[in-house]
């Protein structure tokens, strides 16, 4: 069983604390995604699951077996590197072989085994070819061929595809989703960009600062975030955050009043605790803000700025009456102009509530 | 468009013209006039009478060339390999280190490059001395005896090796320095990852990527020490027994000293192309084995 447990994972450079008591667990087979912005910690975790960052404190289990001190090379993982790390001297061939010569394994098996891997890998006609000859893509596939071909544990990949132009990121992610499906072994996966996190994940770790956020399903996170910050990261575009206060409510939910809709109060599911007056932020994804005024949702008053256009939908980015920013799907064939006033209606259903630390209400 | 074409021109030889004015009068013109006097038998200042190749028979019957072309090949010997390797060694060790202690101890090694070649001789004399030197304590324990090491025929060329390698190394680390500091830590960490050791990380990765800077350095050095002379006319001025007389220097004596302008030439054009054919064939040679 070749999962991945982390309990307590610390690490720090001095007295900077980079990962700050991490528990995780990823279960044999599935592909976890460690998603944060640039500097949460996320590839300094990853590296540090491959063994080449020390841990401060804490244990790594893989398979059960504490790995924590152990060398790199023992712990049965394969890394594919941001930047490919592909020996520009050697040819394609070369390059997946060299963990299997480094073994001085028998020259057939490691011959059967390269050719199996480019196989699965489509890189079958460049094997010959040296790194230079190959495009973004096909150096990729080597770098994960390289890792197939250890047959490791676990296959670790940092940001992988952050060197690829948009479309061959988007062919490439299918391409790993794919061989995921065709190994079935443990991945994890490290990018800052969520929507490589939500397509790949099984599970996803939200890291910022170098603490966890929250863990869970994609859809899981989507829809039930733990705290502002994930609201924010996850999803795209991003949510949008409306100041609210708390007014005096009847019923078990949290009755509270938009800044820019005074005098519409509505109930949150929330529980009620928090005493009238108190300041709030109100989460509501651009879907669920729609053009015009409908029934039955909280009216908002807007000027609108700028328009995304994507054909099907656009995003509308406006200003609400005290100023905020805010951002909504537009499906229909309504397009403001930038300037205009616009009407919104906000679905109160959907809506999520944080207190003014970020963390969720419910 | 033509007269814009030939203003175009003009501005362009005029820019060139400094350079090529400089080449011409402090390269091409002595190197052309080298070859020409090769060819007569001028002395050091005038003109001579054409006398065909005649200097070059009499150098191929002067025991002294002979005896300098082989010891500058042995110079060369003892020089450059050991150089290279002596460089790349320090460098692998300087590159491991972080910070100012890297800047400091790079800086040590760099600190006798850039002096001059007087105070260089000066300095290994007063090291070797036959009586207070400090290596003679080195040298007694391995021989039993103190060696006035400059007076020995055995010793003195590849004590005038060490010198000049004790010298001139800190260029070579230096540019190692660099060619290493070019090589991705990825490399390391997947080959790490792969189970590499430290020696097999070595031989499979740093060499072969090295390999460029290598081939650079072993003919740099090839050329440099080719053109021995400083060391020599300053520490041992060819001897003892002509054992450390090199093309060089039979090119002042014959120049400068017998006032044989046109067989002092003709040395020079004898170790001109020695450099030339040498070098580029080395050049060659390395690049191929490096693809």
């Amino acid at each position: 069983m070749s999962g991945i447990k982390l309990t307590g994972v610390s690490k720090s450079f001095g007295v900077v604390k980079v990962i700050n008591d991490v528990d995780i667990e990823i279960e044999q087979g599935e592909f976890a995604v460690f998603v944060g912005p640039s500097g949460c910690g996320k590839s300094t975790l990853l590296r540090m699951i491959a063994g080449l960052e020390d841990t401060t404190g804490g244990e790594i289990r893989i398979d059960a077996e504490d790995v924590t001190r152990r060398e790199a090379s023992k712990r049965g993982v394969a890394m594919v590197f941001q930047s490919y790390a592909l020996y520009p001297h050697l040819s394609v061939f070369d390059n997946m072989a060299f963990s299997l010569s480094i073994a001085r394994r028998p020259k057939a098996e490691i011959e059967k085994k390269v050719r199996a891997a480019a196989e699965v890998l489509r890189l079958s006609d460049y094997l010959n070819h040296k790194p230079s000859q190959l495009s973004g893509g096909q150096r990729q596939r080597v770098a994960i061929g390289r890792a197939i071909v250890r047959e490791p544990r676990v296959f670790l990949f940092d940001e992988p595809l952050s060197n690829l132009d948009a479309e061959l990121r988007v062919k490439m992610r299918m391409e790993i989703a794919r061989l995921h499906r065709q190994i079935g072994a443990t991945m994890v996966y490290v990018t800052h960009d969520q929507v490589e996190a939500m397509t790949l994940a099984d599970k996803i770790v939200v890291l910022k600062g170098g603490v966890v956020q929250q863990i869970g399903a994609p859809l899981a996170l989507y829809r039930d975030p733990d705290n502002m910050f994930v609201a924010g990261f996850i999803g795209s575009p991003a949510m949008n955050f409306l100041k609210a206060r708390v007014v005096p409510g009847s019923g078990d939910g949290l009755t509270v009043e938009l800044d820019d809709a005074p005098g519409v109060p509505f109930a949150i599911r929330a529980k009620a605790g928090l005493a009238a007056g108190e300041e709030i932020f109100v989460g509501a994804r651009p879907e669920h803000i729609a053009l015009g005024e409908r029934e039955g949702g909280i009216p908002l008053r807007a000027t609108a700025e700028f328009i995304e256009e994507l054909g099907g939908t656009g995003y509308l980015h406006a200003l609400t009456a005290s100023g905020e920013e805010i951002t909504l799907e537009c499906r229909g064939q309504e397009r403001p102009q930038p300037k205009q006033p616009i009407r919104l209606t906000l679905s109160s259903g959907d809506v999520f509530a944080f207190d003014r630390q970020g963390a969720r209400l419910r | 468009m033509t007269s814009d074409r030939r203003g175009k021109a003009l501005t362009a030889a005029l820019m060139i013209a400094p350079f090529v004015i400089t080449y011409l009068t402090v390269f091409a013109y002595p190197v052309y006039k080298m070859f020409a006097l090769s060819f007569t038998d001028a002395p050091l200042i005038g003109e001579g009478r054409w006398v065909g190749f005649d200097n070059y028979l009499k150098l191929i019957n002067q025991k002294l060339f002979f005896t300098s072309a082989w010891n500058t090949g042995y110079f060369v010997v003892l020089t450059v390999v050991p150089n290279t390797l002596i460089g790349l060694g320090l460098a692998l060790m300087v590159v491991r280190l972080r910070g100012w202690l890297q800047s400091l101890v790079l800086v040590l090694f760099f600190l006798p490059y850039i002096l001059p070649v007087s105070v260089v001789t000066q300095i290994w004399e007063w090291v070797l001395d036959q009586q207070f030197g400090i290596a003679q304590y080195v040298i007694e324990l391995f021989t039993g005896k103190r060696i006035s090491v400059f007076r020995d025929p055995i010793w003195a060329m590849p004590m005038v090796a060490l010198v000049t390698v004790w010298w001139t190394n800190g260029f070579n680390l230096l540019l190692f320095i660099a060619g290493l500091r070019n090589i991705p830590a990825d490399y390391y960490e997947a080959a790490t990852l792969d189970g590499a050791t430290r020696w097999q990380c070595f031989q499979r990765i740093t060499w072969p990527l090295i390999w460029p800077v290598t081939a650079l350095v072993l003919t740099l050095q090839l050329i440099l020490q080719l053109k021995i002379f400083d060391q020599v006319y300053l520490m041992t001025e060819g001897g003892p027994f002509n054992s450390t007389y090199v093309l060089l220097q039979l090119v002042y004596r014959e120049a400068f000293r017998l006032n044989h302008g046109g067989l002092g030439s003709a040395v020079a054009v004898f170790l001109f192309l020695i450099i030339v054919t040498v070098s580029v064939l080395q050049y060659q040679l390395l690049r191929v084995r490096g693809r």
